[in-house]
């Protein structure tokens, strides 16, 4: 990120900023839209986090931590649509894994509608975490920077929603005879 | 059975599924709302001298002299402190001797220009009461980095910002303390040093690691309160307001752990507040450190 970008930006340079925001706003929509599943919402989210980019600059004290305070603002956006539009159980809710699949199962279940079912049953804390650490590749003292939590936090979401993950994995991967029996 | 390593695997490929996202179309609303979307100023300045280079600071320091003869010109006799009159704007030549109030009133706010201090006795002043201090080696002054601000002044800092081996310590006055630090909520302004540190002790989400206790800064009566802000604060440091100046500006957490010192006292009128803050893993030597520091403050 160009530091001085920021700078510029943070003392009302509207051109600096929009060079800024040009260079965020597709991985912002992207990181979002993973949050939120689901593209409209991702935009809302998008349009208000860079607005607050915007408006807060001058409070960022420093310039070169700018990324990681961008992505707190988005991650608080995305909270915020999230809370508007409840289609997702607010908590984590995990499925039974006394019975897990094979490799082979799960091998032939792995496709989108398998994940998403899972990601759905998570909270949109646990799903921020799982984005921002499998999909930003950023480490997990980084990520609980970002949401603002303690890491030990942040290890315990992520744990809990991969787990989660894997559940739903591969409870969707068993016979429809077995999930009826259980 | 899949490994956590199959799960992983499946689901940061499925994360990096390529489609095609553009935000264009949110780009261009964005940049026309900008337009009417003023930023919001902070009271409490960016921390960023650490991070200058060499020219940058230079710059800054410049910059700094000019703000010094510019606050002395438009600003200063502006300047309203709690609990007394605003300080006499001692720019304006006085046509007979009258008494100078007590403390002095400056002719223009006194703060190190910005970049690295020498060590050895440094000249502040705060809401109007001149100061000075020993400020060992390593340390930075922001300069006056709020002209516009009734209180200015600045900071001086060692250390990069937020690391254990970090110092912050604001030069600039404060009234009251939030009564709500997450949603932005002002408790009124307290109406001496004694309310205020009570207030500092009593903010919602911070430990209490020193109660308000009786000191003496400068040889005056001073109160002294230590806080650590929680790391279940509720919501993200920088939306964590602490205090204020004025109203709606308010100074925020640097980080969840940290840790703020702070010492205040009436003076003759007027407000004089001074506060360190260190973080998580900040050694015993910090803490001597800043003792030291404030220990060696003379009021003039």
């Amino acid at each position: 990120m160009d530091t001085d970008l920021v700078i510029r930006a943070q003392h009302g340079d509207k051109g600096a900023y929009a060079l800024l925001a040009a260079e965020i706003a597709d991985r912002f929509l992207a990181v979002a839209r993973r949050i939120l599943h689901d593209l409209d919402l991702a935009e809302d989210a998008t349009q208000q986090a860079l607005l607050a980019t915007w408006q807060d600059l001058p409070r960022l004290r420093d310039p070169a931590r700018f990324e990681a305070w961008s992505y707190r603002l988005l991650v608080h956006a995305c909270y915020a649509e999230g809370r508007k539009v409840r289609r997702w159980a607010p908590n984590l809710r995990l499925l039974s894994v006394e019975e897990p699949a094979t490799d082979d199962d799960l091998g032939s279940v792995v496709d989108r509608d398998q994940l998403e079912r899972g990601f759905h049953r998570l909270s949109i804390e646990h799903r921020s975490v799982v984005v921002l650490h499998h999909y930003l590749d950023l480490p997990l003292d980084r990520v609980a920077e970002i949401l603002g939590i303690p890491a030990g936090t942040a290890h315990s979401r992520l744990h809990h929603a991969m787990r989660g993950l894997r559940a739903a994995l591969e409870a969707d991967s068993r016979p429809p005879v077995r999930e009826a029996a259980q | 059975m899949s490994s956590d390593r199959d799960v992983t695997r499946i689901v940061r490929s499925w994360l990096r599924t390529d489609e095609h996202e553009s935000a264009d179309r949110v780009l261009d609303t964005v940049l026309v709302l900008l337009d009417t979307t003023p930023q919001r100023r902070p009271w409490w300045p960016a921390w960023r001298i650490a991070n200058m280079n060499i020219y940058a600071k230079l710059a800054a320091a410049a910059a700094a002299v000019l703000v010094v003869a510019v606050v002395g010109l438009m600003f200063f006799p502006r300047n309203t402190g709690v609990g007394g009159p605003g300080a006499t704007p001692s720019i304006k030549p006085s046509a007979s001797p009258l008494p100078t109030p007590t403390p002095a009133p400056s002719a223009a706010a006194v703060f190190p220009a910005a970049g690295s201090l020498a060590p050895g006795r440094q000249s502040f002043t705060e809401n109007g009461i001149a100061f000075s201090m020993e400020v060992p080696v390593g340390w930075s002054s922001s300069g006056i980095d709020c002209p516009q601000c009734a209180t200015n002044a600045g900071w001086i800092s060692k250390g990069a910002e937020t690391t254990p081996g970090a110092i912050w310590m604001p030069i600039w006055g404060v009234k009251g303390v939030a009564s709500d630090p997450c949603g932005h909520v002002a408790a009124p302004a307290a109406a001496s040093a004694k309310e205020l540190a009570a207030a500092v002790a009593g903010l919602p989400g911070v430990d209490v690691v020193t109660p308000s206790e009786d000191v003496t800064v400068g040889g005056r009566a001073a109160k002294h309160v230590v806080i650590r802000v929680r790391n279940d604060i509720g919501c993200a440091a920088e939306q964590f307001y602490m205090w204020w100046d004025t109203p709606g500006d308010f100074r925020w957490a640097s980080a969840v752990g940290q840790t703020n010192r702070v010492w205040v006292l009436d003076l003759n009128g007027r407000r004089f507040w001074i506060e360190a803050e260190t973080y998580k893993g900040s050694s015993q030597a910090l803490e001597t450190e800043i003792q030291g520091m404030i220990d060696s403050i003379q009021f003039d």
